[in-house]
């Protein structure tokens, strides 16, 4: 029997392993790879405040991941000034970064309680990153923040304040597209003088080194200047090949960024030359790629705000939904990815509408710009159709009031064709600012809205509903707060309406048999699937309008309503806490269907076929179907609204 | 004949080479070194009850080097015992007869724990009582006990705990009958949790407990082996 020949090494730390098993990214690695790294584990105890690395000067020997208890990073400057830069807990590591790099500890790392770590040594670390690329893409994703952060450092001199930020571009952009400038070249025979000229008549930090025949041969760089010629005394005329790295490192021009940062870093180096079929066409370095960092959503936020021509707007909301894929693998959550699109789009419209508004002349009467629908709820992801509409002051002067309508007119279709160039289509239904039907005074709007709620019609529900989650995007919001303050004193009196809009809520049904298994769509293209927009997250937004409509909320955001009404104690906390999570898995469900079927180049919808999905997410997407059905049970106790 | 009776009372070398080599290395070894310095073993039996015929079904343990737990390096055997297992026993250990019939007997388990052990200082929860069925082994199979230095990770949480009385004057909070048991002081000391039951998982547990409080008590002057033997070495004699 194997456990009496040798007892030792077939032990299975079971206490390390179960650890491992929930800790990010080691719950990655199977099961032969994680006993093997159990295998190498200390485990070390560090009582209360006591510093285990000091900056510039430990010599990191192990990755320490704490099993419980907690330490603080925190930086000291040259006249002992603190600043503390991070907090780390349970299932959080330190000193990869070190590792990683080879340099001594880059912070000081103290215990904030009685902590115990796992040790794994650098050698038994490194080489998990050899095998393993998943846990070196995890690693080197929160090195490569680390790197954004120290060159935001540098940046804080010249302009900015410095923002915690996240590698995000470098999933999705090319090697090929971040080569700035032209291939520089120089001769074998040539000096290190004249390769020293060249790189500051260029201003370039590389050259490749070419032999008479034009093949590339190898790469000088600025640092080898410094290193090898001007540090060691070098003779000037000394020819540049007795200097030059080689052969020259090498990545295909399809790779994305972050393969050539992960390259850069293991390699230590800061060149990579560009490969397109066999040819060298240009060079990337560290710094580009850094720069391209800058394109992140803080980035893209202080683009779009700077930005001083509509063409250029235009652009720029292009790159709004490729933060998504990048937050996404960040691990957002659908929630905050919403709430970062909105922020991006709101700021678009504000650009955009200012743009036009300097163009045209300021306007004679104060105005507000409505979104409507998911916009108006904040809950755009991928861009719909257009949803506004236009609300503008009252004016004594009924010559005031002609040109002010005329106004509006020119500046609504200007903004909605403007719109449509930044990528959101135009309402099929009509429903936008450039209809005159949806662009009125104050007066004009209480009174339509009026006649929705007193003499409603059962027909106009569902579109007239997308009404009611507006919310002000630009100019004067007090116009729309005050038509807000209008619905919230008259609806509550208004039964008719909330009972046709209750009943309008039950109309989609979520799609569960009776023995709990999904009702999946029979035949046509969405065949075996699911709509969990139409059956699962419309039903909840109902659900919500009508209550906050109901007990007069302002707010036009689905989870704000929800969270006001549990506040308030119209739903009981366990009924919120599901339909919170029901909503936020649903919506995270539909954003990486979305995601994919967008990367595929295809038009997203809504349709999920179970077939498709994990046993979990079965599991909890029939969960979330039953909350919707407990919601609309609760709507049918509360309008007295029997079976149908 | 008197000989090897302080022999076997460990009071004189013992005839065989390895007992008698860790005999003369225990009586030599400096005392007065702070006990990173030291390698400890850290180990945990079960048994088939506390009589005096009971037997030992498994051992466990750790490595402790630098005061850190070297969890590569670890001892787990499970042991047939001469005796049938009673059922008892089965149920607390989670050892069932099935999972013993085919393991080695304690004559050959032994000489792979003396040499995993090797010059290391042995620590254990309560420790006396391991020691006692691992003496009464030892002598049976080698004709002497063991004499590698012990300590008692009970008796040292329970002078911690006096340190904090002295401290704090708080004898309220502590009260004087708390409970010493493993899972007791880990609640206490809100070291990690276990849910394993098995002599391994104890002894890897008590390692926790040792360098918790081994770290705990030396900015309180316990620092040398000296100070720790003082405290943790004293243990009931049961047989």
């Amino acid at each position: 029997m194997m456990t009496s020949k040798n007892p030792v090494s077939n032990i299975a730390p079971e206490t390390v392993l179960d650890f491992l098993h929930h800790t990010l990214p080691f719950n990655e690695l199977d099961d032969q790879a994680l006993r093997e790294l159990a295998r190498h584990c200390i485990i070390d105890f560090i009582p209360k405040g006591v510093v285990i690395f000091r900056q510039g000067e430990t010599q990191i020997e192990h990755l320490y991941l704490i099993q419980k208890g907690g330490v603080k990073l925190y930086l000291e400057d040259d006249h002992g000034q603190i600043t503390l830069s991070d907090f780390r807990g349970e299932s959080e590591y330190f000193g990869a970064l070190p590792i990683m790099q080879n340099t001594r500890a880059n912070l000081n790392v103290a215990t904030v309680e009685d902590t115990f770590c796992f040790l794994f040594p650098k050698t038994a670390f490194l080489k998990l990153l050899e095998s393993s690329p998943k846990i070196s893409h995890y690693f080197l994703r929160s090195l490569s923040e680390k790197l954004v952060n120290t060159a935001y450092a540098e940046l804080r001199r010249h302009r900015i304040s410095p923002r915690s930020e996240s590698a995000l571009y470098l999933f999705s952009t090319q090697v090929g597209t971040a080569i700035k400038g032209q291939l520089q070249t120089i001769a074998a025979e040539a000096s290190v003088r004249q390769a020293a000229a060249k790189m500051s008549e260029k201003m370039v930090g590389s050259l490749l080194v070419t032999n008479p025949t034009g093949k590339i041969i190898g790469i000088v760089t600025d640092k080898d200047l410094r290193t090898k010629v001007v540090a060691a005394g070098l003779d000037y005329q000394t020819q540049i090949t007795t200097i030059m790295a080689s052969p020259v490192q090498t990545i295909p021009a399809h790779a994305v960024c972050f393969d050539a940062m992960l390259r850069m870093v293991r390699q230590r180096i800061h060149h990579l030359a560009v490969e397109k079929q066999g040819e060298i066409v240009g060079m990337v370095t560290s710094r580009d790629i850094m720069l391209l960092q800058g394109t992140s959503p803080f980035y893209l936020f202080r683009e779009i705000v700077a930005e001083r021509t509509l063409k250029g707007l235009h652009s720029l909301a292009h790159k709004v939904q490729r933060v998504v894929r990048s937050l996404i693998e960040e691990g957002a959550k659908a929630d905050n990815i919403t709430k970062m699109i909105t922020v991006l789009n709101d700021r678009i419209l504000e650009r955009l509408l200012t743009l036009l508004i300097e163009e045209l002349g300021p306007p004679p009467l104060p105005f507000c710009w409505l979104m409507l629908g998911s916009e108006g709820r904040s809950e755009q992801i991928f861009k719909a159709d257009q949803d506004n509409a236009l609300i503008y002051a009252e004016a004594e002067d009924q010559a005031k009031m002609t040109s002010a309508a005329k106004y509006f007119e020119n500046l609504s279709v200007k903004a909605v064709d403007n719109l449509v160039q930044c990528g959101y289509p135009l309402c099929r239904g009509e429903i936008m600012a450039s209809n005159p039907k949806w662009r009125k005074s104050t007066f004009e709007w209480q009174k339509t809205f009026d006649a929705w709620i007193s003499k409603p019609k059962p027909q106009d529900g569902p579109r007239s509903t997308i009404f009611f989650d507006f919310r002000p995007g630009y100019g004067d919001f007090s116009l729309a707060d005050q038509l807000r303050q209008h619905l919230i004193k008259s609806i509550p009196n208004h039964g008719l309406f909330l009972y046709l809009l209750a009943k309008n809520a039950l109309e989609a049904q979520p799609p569960l048999s009776f023995f709990r298994n999904f009702i999946v769509e029979k035949n046509g293209e969405h065949r075996n699937s699911l709509n969990i927009k139409a059956n699962g997250l419309l039903p909840i937004v109902d659900f919500a309008r009508l209550f906050a409509l109901k007990n007069g909320i302002r707010q036009s955001n689905t989870l704000s309503r929800l969270q006001v009404l549990h506040e308030r104690g119209q739903i009981k906390t366990e009924l919120y806490d599901e339909t919170v999570k029901a909503y936020e898995f649903l919506m995270q469900l539909r954003l990486v269907h979305q995601l994919h079927q967008t990367e595929e180049g295809r038009q997203p919808d809504n349709y999920i076929n179970p077939s498709n999905i994990s046993d979990l997410e079965k599991q909890t997407l029939k969960e979330s179907f039953a909350v919707v059905s407990r919601l609309q049970h609760q709507i049918k106790l509360e309008f007295r609204l029997s079976e149908h | 004949m008197l000989r090897k009776l302080l022999g076997h009372l460990g009071l004189a070398p013992p005839a065989h080479p390895t007992f008698a080599e860790n005999w003369r290395y225990f009586k030599e070894l400096s005392l007065n070194k702070p006990l990173a310095d030291y390698e400890f073993i850290v180990f945990d039996t079960e048994l088939t009850g506390l009589e005096r015929h009971d037997e030992i079904v498994s051992i466990g343990a750790v490595r402790i080097r630098n005061l850190q737990i070297m969890v590569g390096d670890t001892f787990y055997v499970k042991v047939k015992p001469q005796k049938k297992l009673p059922k008892k026993t089965t149920l607390i250990h989670r050892i069932t007869p099935q999972e013993i019939e085919n393991a080695p007997p304690l004559s050959t388990v032994l000489p792979k724990f003396i040499a995993y052990c090797g010059k290391s200082l042995l620590v254990g929860h309560y420790i006396g009582l391991d020691i006692a069925y691992l003496n009464q082994a030892y002598r049976h199979h080698y004709g002497a006990p063991v004499s590698n230095f012990c300590l008692d990770t009970m008796r040292m949480a329970q002078t911690y705990t006096e340190m904090q009385w002295q401290l704090h004057l708080d004898h309220l909070q502590t009260e004087a009958s708390a409970s010493y048991s493993l899972a007791a002081l880990n609640t206490r000391y809100k070291l990690p949790e276990f849910t394993h039951h098995n002599a391994y998982e104890d002894a890897l547990q008590t390692a926790y407990l040792f360098i918790f409080l081994v770290k705990k008590m030396k900015p309180k002057g316990v620092i040398s082996l000296r100070d720790f033997l003082k405290i943790g070495q004293t243990w009931r004699i049961f047989f």
